[in-house]
């Protein structure tokens, strides 16, 4: 069966100062039925574009896709018409975001921005749009989520609000949620509230998930499949098991050592050496040459790997390719 | 990061006069406020003729006669000789009132910023009645109960102006009290008035710039409009009179009105083209936008 | 919205209109020569009898906080005295020229913001296009323009060349005897260019701002919501971004309208148009302080009253200021 959404080739650009620069370079993946698939990397990786290109909302210009394809449930999504995407957005596809506290529009209430939501896409009144919503808030497990529904966003905590931004992605069912790293803003305790809420919308909402994030805690909690991205491209792609096991590329092993262990006794969290490289800088070479350890090869610095499956499951690594690591 | 940065750190206010030098609209300003300033302080030594003598025939119209170029007026005087004496009071009242504004402005802003609390609470007051007062009728009692001349023009337009600097002057004193160096002066223990106008001033000046070079825009409206309406000093020419003077005859003639009208709009309109400049240049990030 | 804080808004505003009386008091008090040849009005001629009654009258031989007593007692009254020149109490003569100055200083703050924030929205679509050039350029010039010249510019255009707008006065003379109807729309079509003239300045200013405003909004984390779950551009630009960037311009619209009115005064005498301002020309000829005076007290409750109102319509408009004081 084919996947429920998939991305091939996908090639984003965007004009800046430094001129035409490759913000995504002909990465692919895909996310199956009731699957959750976790995309990670550090920030300015690409990881955020990826989602915005799928939800049509690249910003353009400076931004444009290049090359490449979208398809969901075997329908083409780039170069779509725009009143088509619109009724994806929101519809089969829909969003929740990093910044809960500023991504709820503060003049309405959010019984009236999740209702919205639901006009835009079914057939409904306003008043049972609202009935909905208040439904959806009591799902999303909002206590007396009819007051609630009249409150404004600023009445709400931090925790709350996302769970309201969920309300309102799951209000129309959609095929595909994507979450970009939808807990990044929040408390420890609140983190662990909101990914239990996403397991149980998965499981009663049938939803594919694709969630967006820097921490590899949060991959091995919900992800049934991983990949990877670096400076733009995939570098490593699996399932999660295989990943976590078995990671191949330098940088993928690097996440996963920044994993804290309950009682291992390490005295420091570990962290890798350097930065993303400035996308306008990237050379011929291995984007992550620079802060690799295994970087002893002239090919590291004058072309760039392929994603190739060397055994566990595909990484785009000369190393990992000669079978050196 | 530019290598401009890397090499050396420039001071502030080199690197705004360095954006500021290559900011086209900006320089436009101050071609045209170069011009009319030297225009209104030498002009009378290449076309002399007194504004108010009546020399010709009125309303002779512009390019007819060549010791007229601009033609005359109702009485018959000459619009060139107004148009060069009546730049000067408007600039200079322009430049004072604004000074005044200024001054007043920022001293009770920064009283009230600095000083918080009762103080603070006072003047706020203060300054929200003056900004009930419609500032242009003010004016007008003030110059007509203290009789018209330039300097109580100047003294009205400043006495009704500064509560918006005063505001600004505080919000800025507010923001910048706060910070590091501020605290750092006041552990040495420098003196309040040496931490209001050594240390703060200093870092909360580029926005009172800006709003200096507006305000001076701002104030020679306000003397235009006092002239226009007859409030101006009646033995001084001004753009603003002549216009007043002639605008029952308008549909007789244009140029007497027109003329003067250019003028204040070209002064002000090159006033804002530096203030915007200035801006600009002080604030480099907003310049993306 | 509690009813208490407009009791408060209330209150203050009825202690600056006494810090307004006060203030005329002083003013006329602090005027070079005697306050009663002062209040006769210099150019009145007024003989020794009609100073010894205006004495009598104002308590000028007691001591001034009798005196200011006597004076507030009057305005509480709504007597603020007698116009020698017009030979009316100066209330009568306010009352009959209020009305046109509202008319014209409401449909100008209505015009202005209503065709600024329109120019400004649709600048803010495109930041480097050539309407958002045009914005900026126009705003510059409207701010530099005198008001009273775009006045006389306008006649000339309208009188001689384009003869199809009244430019001067309010009612036709020969529809002194219509029907209220017909004198409206006259009333109207005298009301176009002074109505106009006076918006310039101040239409430029609000598709500034609009802009600004506008731009700040249109990037924000909720309009990415808003196109996430599928809004239309229309309903994106106009309902989700406009109800923030409003605010904002609500703000200036209120600290503006003194200045309003001190336009009104200037475009009121190009026009002759019968309102406060001609009158406050005419009596400022006369050096008729009583009226002067009237007019300064008036128009200041004008702007009192439209901060009032500004205030309650912010706190309406933005939901985070409801309920605080």
């Amino acid at each position: 069966m084919a996947p429920l959404l998939c991305i091939e080739k996908l090639r984003v650009t965007f004009r800046t100062r430094y001129g035409e620069v490759t913000a995504l370079d002909s990465i692919s993946m895909h996310v199956n039925e009731g699957e959750t698939l976790g995309v990670v990397g550090e920030s300015g990786c690409g990881k955020s574009i990826t989602a915005l290109a799928t939800m049509g909302l690249i910003p353009s210009p400076p931004g444009r896709i290049a090359d490449g394809s979208i398809q969901l449930a075997g329908e083409e999504l780039i170069g779509a018409n725009s009143a088509r995407l619109r009724k994806l957005r929101g519809g089969d596809i829909a969003m929740i975001f990093q910044e809960p506290m500023t991504s709820l529009n503060p003049v309405f209430t959010v019984g009236d921005q999740i209702a919205e939501a639901i006009t835009l896409h079914q057939n409904v009144s306003a008043d049972r749009a609202f009935t909905d919503a208040v439904a959806l808030l009591d799902r999303v497990g909002i206590p007396s989520p009819d007051r609630r529904a009249r409150d404004y966003p600023h009445q709400l905590s931090g925790g709350m609000r996302q769970r309201v931004m969920i309300a309102m992605a799951v209000s129309c069912r959609p095929k595909v949620l994507i979450a970009d790293e939808p807990t990044t803003a929040l408390d420890v305790t609140v983190q662990a509230q909101i990914f239990d809420l996403l397991n149980e919308i998965q499981r009663d909402f049938g939803a594919a998930i694709i969630l967006i994030t820097h921490d590899m805690g949060a991959i091995s909690e919900m992800a049934d499949r991983v990949a990877v991205m670096y400076a733009g491209r995939v570098i490593e792609e699996g399932s999660a098991d295989s990943i976590l096991d078995q990671p191949q590329h330098p940088y993928a092993r690097g996440l996963i050592d920044c994993i804290p262990t309950l009682g291992r006794a390490e005295r420091t969290l570990k962290e890798i050496p350097g930065v993303v490289p400035p996308l306008h800088l990237l050379g011929a070479g291995c984007a992550f040459a620079e802060r690799c350890a295994f970087n002893d090869r002239a090919r590291c610095t004058t072309e760039k790997p392929r994603l190739i499956d060397h055994g566990h499951h595909p990484a785009a690594c000369h190393g990992v390719e000669e079978s050196r690591l | 990061m530019s290598e401009r940065a890397l090499n050396k750190a420039e001071s502030p206010a080199l690197e705004a006069w360095r954006i500021f030098r290559r900011n086209v609209p900006a320089l436009i300003g101050v071609v045209i406020l170069t011009v009319i300033v030297l225009a209104t302080l030498y002009g009378s030594f290449i076309y002399t003729g007194d504004a108010f003598e009546i020399v010709w025939a009125p309303h002779e119209p512009p390019g007819v006669t060549p010791d007229f170029p601009l033609g005359t007026d109702y009485l018959g005087r000459s619009v060139v000789a107004g148009m060069l004496t009546g730049g000067g009071p408007t600039l200079a009242v322009g430049a004072a009132a604004a000074a005044i504004t200024m001054v007043i402005g920022v001293t009770l802003g920064a009283l009230a910023g600095f000083h918080g609390g009762w103080v603070d609470n006072l003047l706020m007051r203060i300054t929200e009645f003056f900004q009930v007062l419609p500032a242009l009728l003010f004016a007008m009692v003030l110059v007509t109960l203290f009789s018209p001349s330039l300097l109580t023009i100047a003294i009205a337009i400043g006495v009704v102006s500064w509560p918006q600097t005063a505001r600004l002057t505080r919000a800025e004193f507010l923001k910048v009290k706060e910070l590091e160096y501020v605290t750092a002066a006041r552990a040495i223990g420098a003196r309040d008035a040496r931490i209001i106008w050594k240390v703060i001033l200093p870092n909360a000046a580029p926005p009172l710039i800006v709003s200096a070079t507006l305000t001076i825009g701002v104030a020679i409206l306000f003397e235009a409009g006092l002239s226009f309406l007859g409030l101006g000093d009646p033995n001084v020419m001004s753009w603003g009179l002549m216009i007043g003077a002639n605008r029952d005859y308008i549909l007789d003639a244009w140029w007497p009105v027109t003329f003067p009208g250019l003028a204040i709009f070209l002064t002000v309109f090159a006033v804002s083209l530096i203030g915007d400049g200035l801006n600009d240049a002080f604030n480099p990030k907003m310049r993306e936008r | 919205m509690s009813a208490s804080y407009l009791m408060k808004r209330v209150g203050y505003g009825l202690l600056l209109m006494l810090g307004v009386v006060i203030l005329n008091f002083l003013l006329i008090r602090l005027a070079p020569g005697d306050p009663a040849v002062v209040i006769a009005g210099e150019m009145g001629g007024a003989t020794e009898e009609m100073l010894e009654s205006i004495r009598e009258e104002y308590g000028l031989n007691k001591p001034l906080l009798t005196q200011l007593w006597i004076y507030v007692s009057g305005v509480v009254r709504f007597d603020l005295g007698q116009s020698f020149f017009f030979n009316q109490p100066v209330t009568t003569l306010i009352a009959q020229r209020i009305l046109p100055t509202i008319l014209l200083v409401i449909t100008a703050q209505i015009l202005s913001i209503l065709l600024g924030v329109f120019l400004g929205v649709i600048a803010s679509r495109k930041p480097g296009g050539v309407v958002s050039a045009f914005v900026s350029v126009f705003a510059t010039i409207g701010y530099a323009v005198p008001v009273f010249w775009t006045g006389i510019m306008l006649i000339i255009l309208f009188a001689s060349i384009l003869p199809i707008f009244p430019v001067e006065g309010m009612l036709s003379v020969k529809l002194r005897d219509a029907n209220i109807f017909v004198q409206a729309l006259d009333v109207l079509h005298h009301l176009v260019l002074p109505a106009f003239t006076l918006a310039i300045i101040y239409l430029a200013q609000y598709a500034r701002l609009g802009r600004a405003s506008m731009l700040e909004v249109l990037g924000s984390d909720y309009i990415r919501t808003a196109r996430a779950k599928g809004a239309s551009e229309r309903s994106v630009l106009f309902k989700h971004a406009l109800r923030n960037a409003a605010l904002p311009i609500l703000t200036v619209a209120g600290l503006q309208f003194g200045n309003l009115i001190s336009g009104a005064l200037l475009v009121e005498t190009v026009f002759n148009w019968p309102g406060m301002g001609r009158l406050a020309f005419d009596s400022i000829l006369r050096r008729d302080y009583p009226t002067i005076m009237g007019v300064l007290f008036f128009a200041s409750f004008m702007v009192v009253v439209a901060n009032i109102l500004t205030d309650m319509s912010y706190r309406w408009a933005d939901p985070r200021l409801r309920g605080k004081s």
